[in-house]
């Protein structure tokens, strides 16, 4: 039943953010390495040679990337401590249920991690967003949802190993390169005021990548927690 | 010779691939006979 | 025949079969080395083509055999069928190597320049990678069940992966040269070039099977073996 679905799902991520807004301690450490990271990256160049504005779309993303994968492991290791995950099966819960849950969870750990940094972003950068918001804010949250969905399942697995937080990385970053070498083509071009025909073709990318892996993820997450 | 003259760059790609595939496959014979 | 003589005798017949091929290997380099004319305006190094071509169409094969298998494992859950997986995964990693490897060789002579981020070459990168990382999850699952699942998943990811792996990088940037083979009208190749170039493929192709059932019979072997180990279930 739908329904059943949706309300188990938003009952899950009420937990997590519930769980994590005790003690923010993931979100607090997760921000400010997204600062450090945009911080260390504007140093990172010849500044005579390069503008900090043509590195700005590779630096915002690079930090988007690894800022929420702090954020990913911490999802299923809620559920690692204290077997909690065999209680949540337990439940009614079905698991797209339980995914979507953990998903949404995840998307709004990394979405307020997204915008705390975005104004910082724009003040180290000097990057002149706030005309282009709207598609800059589309492309974020495409981005975003193949990140999720693909860190979730991800995340899942890599949990019930010893050297999670680098298998997680070792094993997501593959697929992140389509959106997120689709997310920096799209941006560039967004502060560059360039046409939208020019990135039509790479949303285009971005946004199959969205369908094709929220399926796969959904549809796979039943075989990493049911025997 | 009316062609470049990269032979040393053949050789070694051959060299290479030979080493490897072979390599693989003794590593294979070697465990095999290991869990025998 | 109990499970353990099945395995070995695989692995018996697997070792004779990649001894083939590696003869018939053999042969092509000698066929492809001193009776294959060399290509006029891109030197002897063009023949680097009949080794890296070939083994880059039988990864390809491989890492696609896994993805497929790893579907078919989570629907009809047979352990050989991650045991298959697993293996064809392995063998994909090691013709990998040979790929990255003779790629560089094969591009600096050709396009002046060790690594240039081309379409094909980097794709094989980022499969590299994510199968590198398939192994290592692997090995760091001990229960069966699990690690049978979960790389079965991480097995229909990369399937998905591929051709958008593909697509990014081959819009982003591409020089590889335009395939010879696969084009409607005849290939561009003549005859006698073409015949290495396809009887390489053949070899690979036996050596893949060899290599298959080789890696299939350890699998088999080291799992009876920690079976014994855990309490002797064989």
């Amino acid at each position: 039943m739908a329904s059943g679905l949706f309300s188990a799902a938003a009952v899950i991520a009420a937990k997590d953010i519930a769980v994590e807004w005790r003690t923010k301690t993931a979100l607090v450490s997760s921000l400010v390495f997204a600062i450090l990271v945009l911080a260390i990256l504007y140093f990172a160049r010849d500044a005579t040679a390069v503008s900090a504005f043509e590195v700005a779309p590779g630096v915002l993303w690079v930090t988007f990337t690894f800022a929420g994968m702090l954020g990913l492991n911490r999802a299923f290791l809620l559920e690692r401590e204290n077997h909690a995950l065999d209680g949540l099966r337990l439940t009614q819960a079905t698991p797209p249920a339980i995914f979507l849950g953990k998903m949404v969870g995840n998307a709004l750990f990394i979405g307020l991690v997204e915008l705390v940094s975005l104004p910082l972003f724009v003040l180290f950068y000097n990057v002149p967003i706030w005309s282009r918001l709207p598609m800059l804010m589309l492309v974020i949250a495409m981005a975003t949802l193949a990140f999720v969905s693909v860190g979730t399942l991800l995340s899942a697995m890599v949990v019930r190993t010893r050297f999670s937080e680098v298998m997680l990385p070792v094993l997501l970053l593959p697929f992140l390169v389509p959106p997120i070498v689709s997310a920096v083509q799209v941006t560039w071009r967004i502060l560059a005021d360039r046409p939208l025909a020019e990135m039509t073709g790479w949303l285009s990318l971005l946004g199959a990548f969205d369908v094709v892996f929220f399926m796969l993820s959904l549809m796979l997450f039943e075989a990493i927690i049911i025997e | 010779m009316d062609y470049p003259d990269n032979g040393a760059y053949m050789v070694a790609a051959y060299i290479i691939a030979a080493v490897i595939l072979i390599g693989y496959a003794a590593l294979l014979v070697y465990r095999i006979r290991k869990l025998r | 025949m109990n499970r353990r003589e099945k395995a070995l005798t695989t692995a018996r017949r697997g070792t004779i079969i990649t001894g083939l091929a590696l003869i018939g290997l053999a042969g092509v380099y000698v066929r492809a080395l001193m009776f294959t004319p060399i290509e006029r305006f891109q030197g002897p190094a063009q023949k680097i083509l009949y080794v890296h071509a070939p083994v880059a169409t039988v990864a390809l094969l491989a890492f696609g055999i896994t993805g497929v298998l790893s579907l078919l494992y989570l629907i009809f859950k047979d352990p050989r069928l991650d045991h298959l997986s697993a293996s064809s995964a392995e063998i994909g990693v090691a013709l990998s190597v040979v790929l990255l490897t003779t790629g560089p060789i094969w591009a600096k002579p050709i396009w002046g320049t060790w690594w240039d981020w081309d379409a094909r070459l980097t794709s094989t990168l980022f499969l590299f990678l994510l199968f590198v990382g398939y192994l290592v999850l692997r090995g760091a699952l001990t229960d069966f069940g699990m690690r049978a699942r979960f790389s079965a998943v991480l097995g229909v990811l990369a399937l998905g992966l591929v051709p958008f792996i593909h697509m990014t990088v081959y819009w982003f940037r591409t020089l590889h040269p335009s395939p010879v083979l696969l084009k409607p009208e005849a290939p561009s190749m003549p005859g006698v070039m073409l015949v290495t170039l396809l009887s390489a493929i053949g070899v690979v192709a036996v050596l893949y099977v060899g290599f298959l059932m080789q890696r299939y019979a350890v699998t088999v072997l080291e799992d009876i073996r920690e079976e014994e180990a855990a309490g002797g279930l064989s």
